[in-house]
């Protein structure tokens, strides 16, 4: 039986003059698992939203066509009626946890559906147990880590017992090995309850490497394909369409490997007839990677803090430096540390231990506002921000609160803007620029202020792989200036990709200093900081390869462009 | 206050063992009983009762003190403004006049310090009821205590969106307020004067504001996904029907609750004053 069908629909938001969705033909049968992929603004939210409801009822506009979930129409029903047939999962999963507690969240639903408090019980406490939760029924959402807050999201989609389950961007808070325990609970409920799983997500590597029977790719508010998953890999599509392939298909291609769908590369074991010709083009080219030996910058010694006197130390011993011009990544999972350390150095923080040293000089005496002025410091999240209506004002800001003369001010905004792409910008209201131009707006604020040192908390996050990479092409050419660049993350690419080289934190503590490829083949360090095997070093092994690190290293630079 | 934003605190006792709902109309039938009268000797008793219940509740003191100290402070303001206001305010009540302090033509009479002394009572006592309500209810039971004494279950679940969200408010303040202090903006003393640091804390609102509407939109459609307002009641996961305590706990507060109504409807607040 088909769970949903798409007949020909167009869907128009009514404060838009285009269509968001053009001519949708799709069926999807009932048990399948399905990818719905696209760069932002390709219309896949919009599709999620027609399935579960969200349009025709929350968000007004015109359809034409016919959607079908599960034999009924959603415009004939209501939105209550859509939610016994479709659980959602949204993307924040900080706003969907409305209960208080873990078990009160999961029972969200059931207390909407009248059911009786005595045999609500039983059904949350199952819920809990599939997704592996009921140890922390009491706990409240302040206690649970981004990954387990959405395990309880999916546990109160079990409860509803729902057919449809569908995930809005489950992956894009989450890191690497969160993000995989999410995808391996959900692949763990497909197998035990046969449910129709729909999954909406740009991450494409990390949802395929789960066994997916279908992809659709969504382009300009179309499906440009809908077929598996062996097929897109074999084609180019993904590029063409701003998405990233998996890493190690992006490899595959790259050393001229032909690609067919019957090769079934979705499962990465079946790369193994491609090894002549990949470890022949590895063993011919040869690099040698090397940190920029310039001087240091900033540098930091047995660093210690604690929020409390009688805590532990939320960061300890935390030493490493950072050169001019290097990008340095400081990677590790949810709750390592990495936010604290972030606020050490910006003196929001004062640890109570160790020293830091800007330019040789110490700063363990500097005050936020000096701080401010060596070393800037970007948030994750641009709207946090950004204070002022326009984009010049934006950026001019922090010059105008150090009484900066106005002239000079004039110069330095100007030149940011140019560094950050946005001089075309500059007298645009800073609400009209999408979410990646935003981000780039608060670079260009920080960067005006001439700091030596910038530190970005997650710079991805949020943004699709197209925007991502010009993003780090401008990055790249603030660090040709001489700035060095500190990357806070999870996403272990990013690091790979662009970082120079990188600190591995876990429990607070430094467990590596190293190259990123060092660090991405040692399966210690990768496990201690939760990190994720990525697929290149996973063939690495298929392949029997010595040195894994530097066939890490040479494929993932080769890939990027990146310099040699 | 704890991580999560609330006050609750977990001990073993008679009132941790009462639904929410008996304590709220406890916390009622003693409000309105305390302002049913206007007798220091009935205030002093209920306080003395009252104090009497927040031991059995086995609330650590520590943890109690801060918000009887600010309700002490609250009063002795309250009262200092009322002396200063109306000096003579009490004697109007009693009819007699009795000089305690005068300056010029300022005059406080004993009448009124005493009846300030009745009001401040009258404010202390309504305390240890609410503090055993605030302590010993745990913040999953506010939204359904209030559903259960009548209040739609619609407006009584943003009790429980406030509670849940709060936390998350606040630090969402704090970092927004870290990366503009990053930025130069001043917020603490002696960076720059008073208004300047008021103004700045104006600029917060404006990303605030936009998260917060963002975080609402998610909120809402996350809640209408899952069923909220389906129907015209709503069952809670942390309702449990009433256990022979409760309704013992409610029978008493009903009583207190007529009694007082009836006696503020027939004679009204008598104001007990003793020294004519």
């Amino acid at each position: 039986m088909n769970a949903i069908v798409f007949e020909d629909v167009t869907f128009k938001y009514n404060n838009l003059d285009e269509p968001t969705l053009s001519n949708i033909n799709l069926r999807i049968e009932e048990g399948e698992k399905v990818l719905i992929t696209g760069k932002s603004g390709s219309g896949k939210s919009t599709l999620a939203h027609c399935i579960n409801g969200l349009i025709p009822f929350t968000y007004k506009g015109e359809i034409q066509g016919r959607i079908t979930v599960n034999g009924k129409e959603p415009g004939s029903l209501s939105l209550f009626a859509m939610g016994t047939q479709v659980g959602s999962i949204l993307q924040d999963q900080d706003c969907q946890f409305v209960g208080l507690s873990s078990g009160e969240d999961v029972a969200f639903a059931l207390e909407n559906d009248c059911v009786p408090p005595e045999d609500m019980s039983a059904v949350v406490d199952r819920a809990l147990a599939q997704v592996d939760m009921l140890g922390k029924k009491e706990q409240p959402p302040q206690n649970l880590s981004g990954g387990q807050k959405q395990k309880v999201a999916i546990a109160g989609i079990l409860a509803m017992n729902v057919p449809i389950l569908l995930f809005d961007e489950p992956l894009a808070n989450l890191d690497p090995a969160s993000g995989k325990k999410a995808m391996e609970t959900m692949i763990d409920i497909h197998e035990n309850t046969g449910k129709t799983i729909i999954v909406i997500e740009h991450r494409i590597e990390d949802v395929l490497e789960h066994g997916f029977d279908r992809v659709i790719v969504m382009g300009e508010g179309r499906i440009v394909f809908d077929g598996t998953p062996d097929r897109l890999l074999a084609e180019d599509l993904l590029p063409r369409c701003g998405l990233r392939q998996p890493l190690y298909v992006e490899m595959l291609k790259f050393c001229g490997a032909d690609i067919h769908e019957e090769d079934k590369i979705s499962v990465l074991e079946n790369t193994i007839k491609y090894k002549d010709q990949v470890v022949t083009r590895y063993l011919e080219d040869h690099f040698t990677d090397k940190r920029p030996d310039n001087r240091t910058i900033l540098k930091l010694e047995s660093v210690c803090y604690r929020y409390f006197k009688d805590d532990p130390f939320t960061i300890e011993d935390i030493s490493f430096d950072v050169k001019v011009g290097e990008m340095l990544a400081i990677v590790g999972n949810n709750g390592a540390g990495k936010s604290t350390l972030l606020k050490t150095i910006s003196g929001i923080a004062k640890y109570q231990q160790g020293s830091m040293f800007f330019e040789d000089a110490c700063i363990d005496k500097w005050t936020t506002k000096q701080r401010a002025l060596a070393i800037g410091f970007v948030m994750q999240n641009p709207n946090h921000m950004i204070t002022k209506s326009m984009v010049f004002d934006e950026v001019a800001f922090g010059l105008r609160n150090f009484g900066t003369k106005e002239e000079e001010i004039d110069r330095k905004v100007m030149k940011a803007l140019k560094i950050c792409g946005l001089y075309e910008y500059r007298n645009w209201p800073v609400s009209s620029l999408s979410y990646g131009q935003k981000k780039r707006v608060t670079i260009a604020a920080i960067l005006s202020m001439g700091p030596k040192v910038i530190i970005l908390d997650e710079p991805t996050a949020g943004q699709d792989y197209t925007s991502y990479k010009e993003f780090m092409i401008y990055l790249d050419e603030i660090k040709k200036t001489g700035v060095g660049i500190i990357l806070i993350t999870h996403d272990m690419h990013l690091a790979l990709e662009y970082a120079d080289s990188s600190v591995v934190l876990s429990g607070g503590r430094v467990i590596a200093r190293d190259y990123i490829d060092k660090i991405l083949a040692d399966p210690l360090i990768i496990s201690k900081a939760n990190l994720k095997h990525t697929s290149i070093e996973r063939m690495g092994r298929l392949y029997d390869v010595e040195d894994i690190s530097s066939f890490i290293a040479y494929f993932t630079r080769r890939i990027t462009g990146g310099a040699l | 206050m704890s991580k999560s934003g609330s006050l609750y605190i977990e001990r073993q006792s008679i009132f941790h063992g009462l639904d929410g709902s008996i304590k709220l109309l406890m916390l009622i039938a003693w409000t309105f009983l305390a302002f049913a009268f206007m007798d220091v000797r009935v205030f002093l008793a209920m306080i003395l009762f009252g104090l009497f219940l927040l031991k059995l509740s086995k609330l650590p003191s520590k943890a109690v003190w801060p918000l009887l100290v600010f309700i002490f402070i609250f009063t002795l303001l309250n009262s200092g403004l009322l002396l200063l206001i109306t000096p003579e305010f009490g004697s109007e009540l009693t009819g007699t006049y009795s000089k305690a302090v005068g300056i010029g033509f300022y005059t406080i009479t004993y009448e009124t310090i005493f009846y300030c002394i009745t009001l401040s009572l009258k404010y202390i006592s309504i305390m240890p009821i609410t503090i055993l309500f605030l302590f010993t209810t745990h913040p999953s039971n506010f939204a359904s205590s209030l559903n259960r004494i009548g209040v739609p279950y619609r407006v009584a679940y943003s009790v429980s969106i406030a509670l849940r969200y709060i936390p998350d408010v606040k630090a969402e303040v704090e970092n927004i307020i870290n990366a503009q202090e990053a930025r130069g903006v001043a917020f603490r003393k002696g960076d720059a004067g008073i208004g300047t640091r008021l103004r700045n804390y104006a600029t917060v609102m404006v990303p605030l504001l936009l998260s917060s509407f963002n975080r609402i939109e998610v909120v809402s459609n996350a809640m209408d996904l899952r069923g909220f307002g389906k129907n015209k009641s709503r069952t809670w996961y942390h309702r449990r029907k009433y256990s022979k305590l409760d309704i013992t706990f409610a029978v008493a507060a009903g009583f207190v609750l007529v009694l007082a109504v009836a006696i503020k409807v027939s004679i009204g607040a008598v104001y007990w004053y003793p020294f004519h």
